[in-house]
Parts: structure tokens; sequence; C-alpha cells
């Protein structure tokens, strides 16, 4: 029973990455699949257009990505990046404000949303699921009631012209922009104290809590980022679309949770892959992209989107990683059971 | 209904809770299974109660072999248990709560006449002044134990288990108790009564198996045969001594954390004591008597309400945790090490650093991995943590190696004082003594401790002083003499004085 | 001791609990009447009747998921599915109007029944679980039509739909119905009472010997159930069966029970306080409506309640804990 007799040490890099090498040869394999069935997949048109959707897809992951990483969720994404467009539209169209300010406040907003559902779900010490569903509510009706749900179609030519902008053909720069935020959040996450501290509030509150973490902060910080973000899947959008559109962010529900859960972070918190998450996006993006390409149509999308997240999960329950978890967490106690479980 | 338990073991990461314990259960006997903290009766207990699937080794029913694979199946088979937590449904009535496995049904409409007067039928034999109607979560935590005992009697078992029944009851509701035990064993029943009460034990067992370390170290032996030396020698492996300390010498001239009649959000009174620098103060009381509160409230995790907290001779008022221990140099080691104390899924190097991450970071916030190994590994290898790697995730550790991961945490913090709560639960007697040597070590190093203990031995070996506290007051302060006999006789007599009520059952309850 | 103070304290609380609804719903009663000449005629009671059936239903099938400490986000896709599923059969196959129903029902609770089974079997949070189920009914919906509704119902099924007597519409007779048979069986029978138990204690529930797993299974096919019956009900209610079923019942689903007072861990529910909150919430819709305020503020305002509710029911826990 010492553990220095070794067959428990540490899993290896390739154990450790087989959830990420798995999801690569997965869509290798659909990349396979869709260019040998039409090979319109891999015109620089809809590579175009596929980096563009990446780049949203990504951004959208990592909003919940964050949330997740302290064992919260935040259903509020899709309004909070809805509230984030229509103010950008407000200040760059009937303010005249310049692109970049009216960007900078849209962010700011979307940030302080988030600030706003950390604050209460630490002050109230509510589930993040209910205050979030009901700031969800509340942010869209807020929206809805102030904008009219009006379109704002008239913001400066620079927007839809950057937003058709082209690298090397095919690679939209909102695509680099994701980018360079996740490799931002991989320097938070692995390499700053804060990160650490998201984390650990995540993996054991209490414990984080005893040994001096603010965990309370670290709550509140995560959801500010995750407003930021959203925001900024948001703005990505009103450069794609040419215009702030009151109907963006309806359907990020989906999405935000598959990119994460399919990269391998953990619901119940405490973990993080930023790699995955962008590696969860893309099979997403791939998925919707080459059904589109075959012209099998967004209808039967939902059906792949809702079983391949099944798949994973399912997979991923039954991977000796998980296991172990799991039996650490029934040894402890019957009833925390719940927290050792991975989905 | 005999019930035998053949060469089960069972395995959990890290370690081997049960190896190769067998004993027989027999009809019409008290049987009292013993062990210290950490022993392996609650594994046992939920085995047999079809909780856990043993490794090895099978059990039989009146000699056919049986494999429970759920509750449902242990109660079928007759076996019904009183565990130790709380297992009531708050919002049902105590009528309902004790009918829950086959409530009466009349045209498969459940009949709550039926329910409220069986169930008053099971209660009447213990407390007859309990209401079945009333809601669960309305009772007193006694009040529920009691509940409980009813419900294992509803269903109508031939081996009743009950594991620490007496825990939370006063000894008049422990008399009725112990008097419904002899009745349903002169019924012939079999009765498991899991305790580590010696006085408790020797009165109402006809037979007493000991574990140590998840194995027998007796079996079944009749208690006329046994006498309490027999059984503690058989409990801790070595005859009830004291472990030698070595010569300590504490300068009591430099107090480092003071009280004065401190008052807390959550209950205590008029708690008044001194710590002094490099002192191990030891703080010993019967569970509930508010130890583990008193600590939270000392690390700013609840409000002191009035009286004062002094720190090396200034008055302080701590806000929170973090306050406490970047502030205050004051650090907290928990009893339940696995929610409260370390982060199980996450490596040694970050349990160890993480109350540093502050300190270490740069002034933008950043820290690399290197950094938090600057810190941890020294501590590792003087802490002698066996582990493959410090990069192992701490659920892989045995408890023992938990808990100097848990010291490692607060000496990196460079901590002062440290409270350490009780150090050694679920630990093996040799890795104890390990930490019992590790506690010592570092107070020769001049940090101060406040040591939370149910483990009277424990508490012998270790502390200078003892505050025994008794609700959620200090009842007295004894200097350690670590001679046993005396010792544990004058702490028993403050913890029971003037609370007459509650002393019978309590008698030396963590002897 | 303590315990009579206690339960005067406990019959408080059960008192506040229904009485911060009632007052609520007295309060926006008086005010409508008062402010608008329209609200108690009888085409407006029956509009508003008529608009509380659907709701109610799917607040069930939601409260009975919490109901077990679980939760169903696929109540509106599996109602949507169910929609379109019973107009095809009546429309495209031309089934009776009853087996079309069973069948519908049927699906509904199949589709309750994956999701259980997904649940309990792989241990996977059901959140995550009804994700992607949500995900994959309303695929088959949307893949199925096309988005295109059904309208040629049987006119038998229609005029269900659109009967009423004086102010009360045909369609409330199933709600009435469902709400009395759902007390009756979390009250009285015994799977019902292992349904809250298991809730209310999980562990304690399983070492009462109740098959803790079998109960959640059935506490998810329940739900799919009543999301089915919801839906039938809405396609009477428009008269054709849209894809579009479904779409916006997640927040209310999740509304009407929490504000009911249903704690989100399990094992506090309430029929009569959920359908209470539907009723608020119908009389609020109604209240917008009537004064044509920009209806964007049924949306914010359903997000408040929320919040005022969750606040409310804080506020009670603190005070009974400190008691």
């Amino acid at each position: 029973m010492t553990p220095s007799s070794d067959s428990r040490a540490r899993p290896s890099w390739l154990a450790e990455q087989s959830n990420l090498i798995g999801l690569a040869a997965i869509i290798i394999l659909f990349w396979f699949l869709f260019t040998s069935l039409a090979p319109g997949f891999v015109s620089s048109f809809n590579l175009f257009a596929l980096s563009r959707s990446l780049a949203v897809d990504i951004v959208i992951g990592f909003s919940t990505m964050v949330v997740l990483a302290t064992g919260g969720m935040n259903l509020a994404i899709g309004s909070i990046g809805v509230c984030a467009v229509m103010a950008s539209g407000y200040l760059m169209q009937t303010i005249g404000l310049p692109i970049p300010v009216a960007m900078a406040l849209a962010l700011l907003l979307g940030a302080f949303l988030g600030w706003l559902n950390g604050f209460v779900i630490v002050r109230s010490g509510v589930n993040s699921f209910i205050i979030t569903l009901a700031s969800a509510s509340l942010f869209l009706g807020g929206m809805l009631i102030l904008s009219k749900a009006q379109t704002f179609n008239a913001l400066p030519p620079e927007i839809a012209a950057f937003g058709r902008m082209r690298w090397g053909g095919f690679v939209s720069p909102l695509l680099l922009v994701a980018l360079a935020i996740g490799a931002a959040l991989v320097v938070l996450f692995r390499f700053t104290a804060l990160g650490r501290e998201i984390l650990a509030a995540g993996a054991n509150p209490r414990a984080a809590e005893l040994s001096g973490v603010p965990v309370g902060r670290a709550i509140i910080i995560a959801h500010t980022l995750s407003g930021a973000l959203a925001a900024s899947a948001g703005l990505m959008l009103v450069f794609r679309l040419g215009a702030a559109m009151p109907s963006i962010g309806q359907d990020w529900l989906l999405p935000s949770f598959l990119a994460p859960v399919l990269g391998g972070t953990l619901l119940a918190g405490g973990f993080v892959s930023v790699v995955g998450t962008i590696l969860g996006a893309l099979l997403v993006t791939t998925l919707r992209s080459g059904l589109l390409v075959m012209q099998i149509g967004n209808f039967w999308l939902q059906l792949f989107l809702g079983l391949i997240l099944l798949a994973a999960v399912m997979i991923d329950r039954y991977r000796g990683v998980y296991a172990e978890r799991r039996s650490l967490g029934r040894k402890t106690n019957l009833g925390r059971k719940e927290s050792g479980r991975r989905a | 209904m005999r019930l035998t338990i053949e060469g089960i073991g069972k395995d959990f990461p890290g370690v081997t809770a049960l190896d190769d314990v067998s004993f027989e259960i027999l009809p019409g006997e008290t049987h009292a299974l013993m062990g210290e903290n950490g022993a392996g009766k609650s594994t046992l207990i939920k085995i047999i109660t079809g909780l856990y699937r043993p490794d090895r080794g099978r059990l039989l029913v009146d000699g056919k072999p049986v494999d429970f694979t759920s509750p449902r199946d242990a109660i079928a088979a007759g076996i019904s248990a009183v565990h130790q937590e709380r297992n009531l449904i708050p919002r049902f009535t105590v009528g309902e709560n004790i009918m829950i496995e086959r409530p009466p049904t009349r045209n498969g409409v459940i009949d709550f006449d039926k329910v409220h007067s069986e169930a008053r039928r099971f209660l009447d034999m213990i407390d007859p002044t309990i209401d079945t109607r009333t809601e669960v979560r309305h009772l007193s935590v006694a009040q529920m134990q009691i509940v409980e005992i009813a419900k294992a009697l509803s269903l109508e078992a031939r081996v009743l288990l009950l594991d620490e029944p007496t825990a939370s009851i006063t000894g008049h509701e422990a008399d009725a108790l112990f008097a419904v035990v002899r009745r349903l064993r002169d019924e012939g029943k079999a009765i498991v009564f899991v305790s580590h009460k010696l006085e408790e034990v020797m009165a109402i067992s006809d037979r007493v198996t000991v574990l140590r370390d998840g194995r027998i170290a007796a079996a079944g032996q009749p208690i006329a045969q046994m006498d309490r030396g027999k059984i503690v020698t058989a409990m801790i492996g070595r005859e009830e001594r004291v472990a030698e300390m070595g010569t300590r010498s504490v300068d009591r001239t430099k107090t480092v954390m003071e009280a004065r009649n401190v008052a807390t959000s959550l209950g205590h009174k008029n708690v008044s004591f001194q710590l002094h620098k490099g002192e191990i103060l030891g703080l010993y009381g019967l569970v509930g008597a508010g130890r583990t509160e008193l600590a939270r409230a000392l690390i700013g995790d609840a409000r002191i309400v009035s009286g004062e907290l002094r720190l090396n001779g200034n008055p302080v008022t701590i806000p929170d945790v973090p306050t406490a221990i970047r502030r205050h140099r004051l650090g907290y080691i928990s009893e339940d090490r696995k929610a409260e104390g370390l982060i199980l899924t996450h490596p040694i190097r970050s349990n160890i650093a993480i109350s540093v991450w502050r300190r270490i970071a740069s002034a933008l916030g950043l820290i690399t991995r290197a950094d938090e190994r600057r810190i941890a590994h020294p501590l590792v290898e003087k802490l002698e943590v066996k582990t493959p790697s410090i990069e192992q995730a701490v659920g892989k550790l045995s408890g023992g190696n938990q808990q100097k991961v848990s010291i490692a945490k607060w000496l990196a913090a460079g901590v002062e004082i440290l409270i350490i709560d009780e150090p050694t639960v679920g630990i093996d007697i040799k890795t104890k003594t390990a930490i019992h040597e590790l506690i010592g070590e570092i107070t020769r190093e001049g940090l101060s401790v406040l040591l939370i203990s149910s483990d009277m031995p424990e508490m012998i070996t270790l502390a200078d002083r003892i505050l025994v506290m008794r609700d959620f007051a200090i009842a007295g302060t004894i200097e350690n003499t670590r001679r046993y006999e005396p010792m544990s006789r004058e702490i028993m007599g403050l913890i029971h004085a003037g609370s007459a009520d509650a002393a019978p059952a309590a008698e030396t309850a963590h002897g | 001791m303590s315990q009579n103070r206690n339960l005067t304290f406990g019959q408080r609380f059960l008192a506040n609990e229904w009485s911060a609804l009632a007052v609520a719903i007295v309060i926006g009663l008086v005010t409508l009447a008062t402010l608008s000449s329209a609200f108690l005629t009888e085409f407006n009671l029956y509009v508003m009747l008529r608009s509380f059936c659907v709701v109610l239903i799917v607040a069930f099938a939601q409260m009975l998921t919490l109901a077990v400490g679980q939760m169903n986000l696929s109540v509106g896709a599996l109602g949507g599915l169910v929609a379109i599923a019973v107009g095809g059969m009546m429309e495209k196959w031309g089934f009776p109007v009853p087996v079309a129903i069973l069948c519908g029902l049927a699906i509904g609770a199949g589709g309750g029944l994956i999701n259980g089974l997904l649940t309990v079997r792989t241990g996977i949070n059901g959140f995550i679980i009804t994700l992607a189920t949500a995900s994959a009914f309303t695929g088959i919906n949307l893949g199925i039509t096309e988005s295109i509704p059904f309208y040629n119902l049987p006119a038998s099924f229609v005029a269900f739909g659109t009967g009423r007597i004086s102010a009360l519409p045909y369609l409330l007779l199933p709600p009435v119905l469902i709400a009395i048979a759902l007390a009756f069986f979390l009250a009285r029978t015994v799977p019902g009472r292992q349904l809250l138990a298991v809730g209310g204690n999980p562990q304690a529930a399983e070492l009462s010997g109740i098959p803790r797993d079998g109960v959640i299974v059935m506490a998810h096919t329940l739900s799919g159930l009543l999301a089915g019956a919801a839906a039938i009900l809405a396609v009477a209610q428009l008269g054709s069966a849209q894809p579009s079923i479904g779409v916006d019942w997640l927040l209310m689903s999740f509304a009407a029970p929490i504000i009911g007072g249903a704690a989100l861990a399990g094992g506090h529910i309430s029929v009569a306080a959920t359908a209470l909150a539907v009723v608020l919430i119908v009389i609020i819709q109604n209240g917008m409506v009537l004064a044509k305020v920009d209806p964007y503020w049924v949306q914010f305002l359903l997000g408040a309640l929320i919040l005022a509710a969750v606040g409310l029911n804080r506020l009670r826990a603190v005070r009974a804990g400190g008691a």
C-alpha cells in the first residue's frame, strides 16, 4: 500500500492526451469523409466560412469553459453576447462612436453582466444554474425592451470589410483572435495564481477556502471573464454579419457546452482543457459545415450534435481515469459520490 | 440466523481497508465490533449491509453464501442497520420514515393511519414521547437517532447492526436502548453493536470482535474472558501506555494566542485560553462539544461576537480565512481531509504551494511549475512523503501521506500557529507515530499547535496542556502528567461534571 | 422541549410559502380588474385559462425531475417531437385521434425513459445528458418535418382545442385531471413517496431499500410523458402541429416550480404551489397584453420573478436555519 510501488504512477503524457488525440482523430476522419464526398468542402470559400464560424464557436466554448472551471455553469452566455452586440450597434450607428471605443464599451458591458452573475451567485449562495437561467431571461428581456428588437444594419463599412478579410486565401483574422484568446487562457490557467485559484475553487471549494484561496472572488472573476468572452463572441458575429442583430446568441447553449465537454473539461470543476475546447469547437464546426456542403441541411445537424455529445460523454465514462476517480469518490463517502463524477 | 464473515478483503486506491476478516455472528447474541478510527469497521459494515461488495472473501447466511449488490438485498436477507450518518428523509413524518421500506397500503394507496399506528408500535419500544406525525426535520439529533433505531426495528431484521448508536443520545435514552437491545437478543435476534466506548461494550455485549488496521485482532471472544486492558491491547496493538515524546520544554512566557471571554456566532460562551510559543495545547471533548467550531471561529470562518482574541499580544479581528493565513500566519488542518483539506485530483505540488501562490507569483501574477516545485520539493523530502512523484494526484496517496502533505502546506505557508483537527483519523498505527513525531518536531522548531483530538492516548502523548470542552465552553484545563489512568479520569470528570443526564451514556466516550 | 416551538415555526414557514404567491396573485387580479375593463370579461378569462393549460403541464414535467434532484433540459425538444409525431400520425397516416394521442404519449414516455436510463447507467450529470438528447430530439423533429407544420388535423381534435363552456375551455380538463392525479400520486402512493424520498435524501432512501436508480428512471419517464401530454394539448390549442412547439418551454418549465418553491437539490416540491406559480405567470402575461406593454417585458419579468423567488426561499432558509 505504499504508493511508491508504482503501478499507480502518474499517467504517461500520451495517456493524459488520449482524449485530445482521439478527438483530433475523429476530426481528421470527418475532414477526410467530407472532402471525399463533397470536394467543395475544401474550397477556399468554404474554408474561409469555416474559419469564421470556428472562431465564434471557440470563443463561445471558452466562455462556458472558464465557468465550468469553478464547477458552475453560465446559461446566460447567449443573452450577454446579444446585449454586447446590440450595445455595440447602438454605440456605432446611433451615437457614432469610433469602432474601437464602441467595441471596448461593449466588452465592458459583457464583463459587467458576467460580474453581476458572479456577484449574485456568491452573495446568495444559490446554484449558478438558477441564477444564470433567470439572468439570461432578464438580460435578453432588457435588451429587447431597449432595442425594440431592431437590427442595426447601418454600421461603419469597416466592420463588414474586416469580417470579409482573408489571410492566406482562406483564414479569417477572427480565427487568429480566437486563438490568441486561447493562448491567453492557457497562460491564465497554467501560469498565474488567479488561474490556479479558479481551478482550486472548482475542484474543492472548501479546501481551497481553508488554504487561503479567496473562493468567492475567484468565482466572480471567472464569471466576469465568461461575460467578456461571451461579448467577444457576439462582436465577432457582428463583424461576420456586418450588422448587430437581436437574434444573435439564441442558439449558443448547446455549442457552448459541446466544445469544452468534448474537449475534456470537467463539469464538476477543477480541470479545463483549452486545446480540447478548441478541438471540440472544430469538431462542431466541421460537422455543421460538412453537412451543409453535402446539402443534408441544418435539420439533421442537431441530431448529429446531440449524438456526438452523448457518445463523447459515454466513451469518457468508460475510460480508466474516470473509473479511478469515481472509486475514490465512493470510498470517501457515499454522499459525495457526485463530486467525483465526470460529465 | 447465523451470519458468517469469511475471509473478507476490500481495497481502495492506495489503501487496503480490510484484509482476511473472518468471524461469525450468532442468533441470540450481542456481538460487539470494536476498533479505532480507520480500523475498517465502517467498511465492514458497508459490506455487510450491501453498500460495498467485497474484493475477496464472502458472506454466508445460515451457511449459504450470499452476494449483496444493494442494501435491498441485505434487508431482504434480514439484515438491517442504523448507520452513523443521518438516514432519514427530512420532510417526511416520523411515522413515514419508520415505515418507509414497506408502507402499509390499501388498494395500492398508502394507508397513513396504519403507517402511524405501526410506527407507533416500534417507537413505543424506545421512546413513546415522539409524535409520529412530526416532520423529521423538526426533531433534535437525539430524537432522530431514536427514530432510526425504530426504523431498523420495523424491518423485522434478524440481524440488527447498530453503528455507534449512542454517539449523540443521553444516558436515559441509551439505557432505554440497551433494554431494547437485550430484549431483542433474548428474542433470538443477532445484534452487532459497533462502538468504541469500552464501558458500553463491556456492559451490553456477549462477545467481542476487534479490528485493527483492517485485520482481525480478536475474533468473537466471549466478553467474560476479556477485560478492558485486553480489548485495548487488541485495538491498539500494544499495551495501553503513553508513548514517550522526549523531554519538552515550553517557554510559557511567550503567549502567541490568547482568547479572553470569547463568544462566537456558533454558540461558544466565555472561552478563554492561552497558547504559548512552541506549545501543543490539546482541545479535548465529546463529539458536539464545539471544538471544531471553535477552530472555525479562530481562523475567521465564523464570527467572534464578543470577547477578545489576541495574537502575539495584539487584539485582532479576523474577517476571513485568507486573512488569517496571510496576515496572522494562522492555519487550520481539517479533520475531513477529503472534503476540506486537500484537492484530491490535483498534484502534491499544487496542494502544497496553494497557500503561497500569491506570494510566489511575479508582479504580473505569473507562477511556474518550477516555482511550485521549489517550494514543495524540500518539504516532501523533509516530511518523507512516500510518492513516486511530486506530480502525483494527492487522492492516490495513503491517509498518512495525505496528512503529511497537509502539514507541508502549512510549513510552506510559514504559519506560526497551526490548528490540527483529529490528525490521525483514518491513519494506520505505524504512520500515526510518524505523524505524532512530526507534530512534536514542528513545535520544537517554534510553531505553536492547537490540537483537537478525540483519541485520548494521542492527546496524552502529544499535548503539553489539555483544555477540556463541554457544551461550547471550556470546562477546565489540565497540565499533562503523561500518566494515562489519572489523566483520563480527570478529563472525564471535567466532561461529566454538571451534566448528570449525559454522564452514563457518554462515559469514557473516546477512551 | 424545542419541538413545539419548531412546529409552530414550521407551520408559519408553510404559511409563508403559500402566502407570498397567493398575495401576489390577489394583488395582480385586483390591480388588473380595476385598471382594465377588459380583464374580467368572459373572453379574456377564457384566453387566460387556455394559456394556463400547456404551461402547467410543462411545469409539472420539470417538477418531477427536480423532485429527484435531476433536471430535464429536453422537455421542449421532446414536446416538439411528440407534437409533430401526433400531427403526422393524424394527417399523413390517418390514425384515429385516440390512437395518435396514445402513440404520442408513448413517444414522450419513451424519450423520458431514454433520458433516465442514460443518466443512471452512465452516472453522468442529467444536465449534460438531457442537453444532448434535447438536441437529438430536435434534430429528429426538424429532419422529419424540415420545419413544415401539419395543418390538416381531424376536426374533432381541433374543436376540442377551441371549445369552451362559458369562460372554461375544454382544454382545461386534462391539466386539472393531471394535477389531481399527480398530487394523489405524490401524496398517497408508494412510488410517489419513493420519488420524494430519493429527492429528499438519496443515501437514506437507498439504505432504506428504495431502488434509487429505478426511481430516478421513473421520474424521467413521467417527465417525458407529461412533456408529451403538454405537446398534444399545444397541438390541439394551435389547431396545427408546429415543429416549433416546445422551443420556448425551457425557461417556463423551471420558472414555475422554482417560483413555487421547489428546491433544486430535490425532495421538496408542491403540485399546488407550482400551479399557483403558473397562475401568477399567466396573470402577468395577460396583464402585459392588456396594458399593451412591449411583450418583451414578459421575458424580463420572468427572469426577475425567478430571482425574487430564489431570494425569498434563501431568506426563509436562513431564518429557518437560525431558529
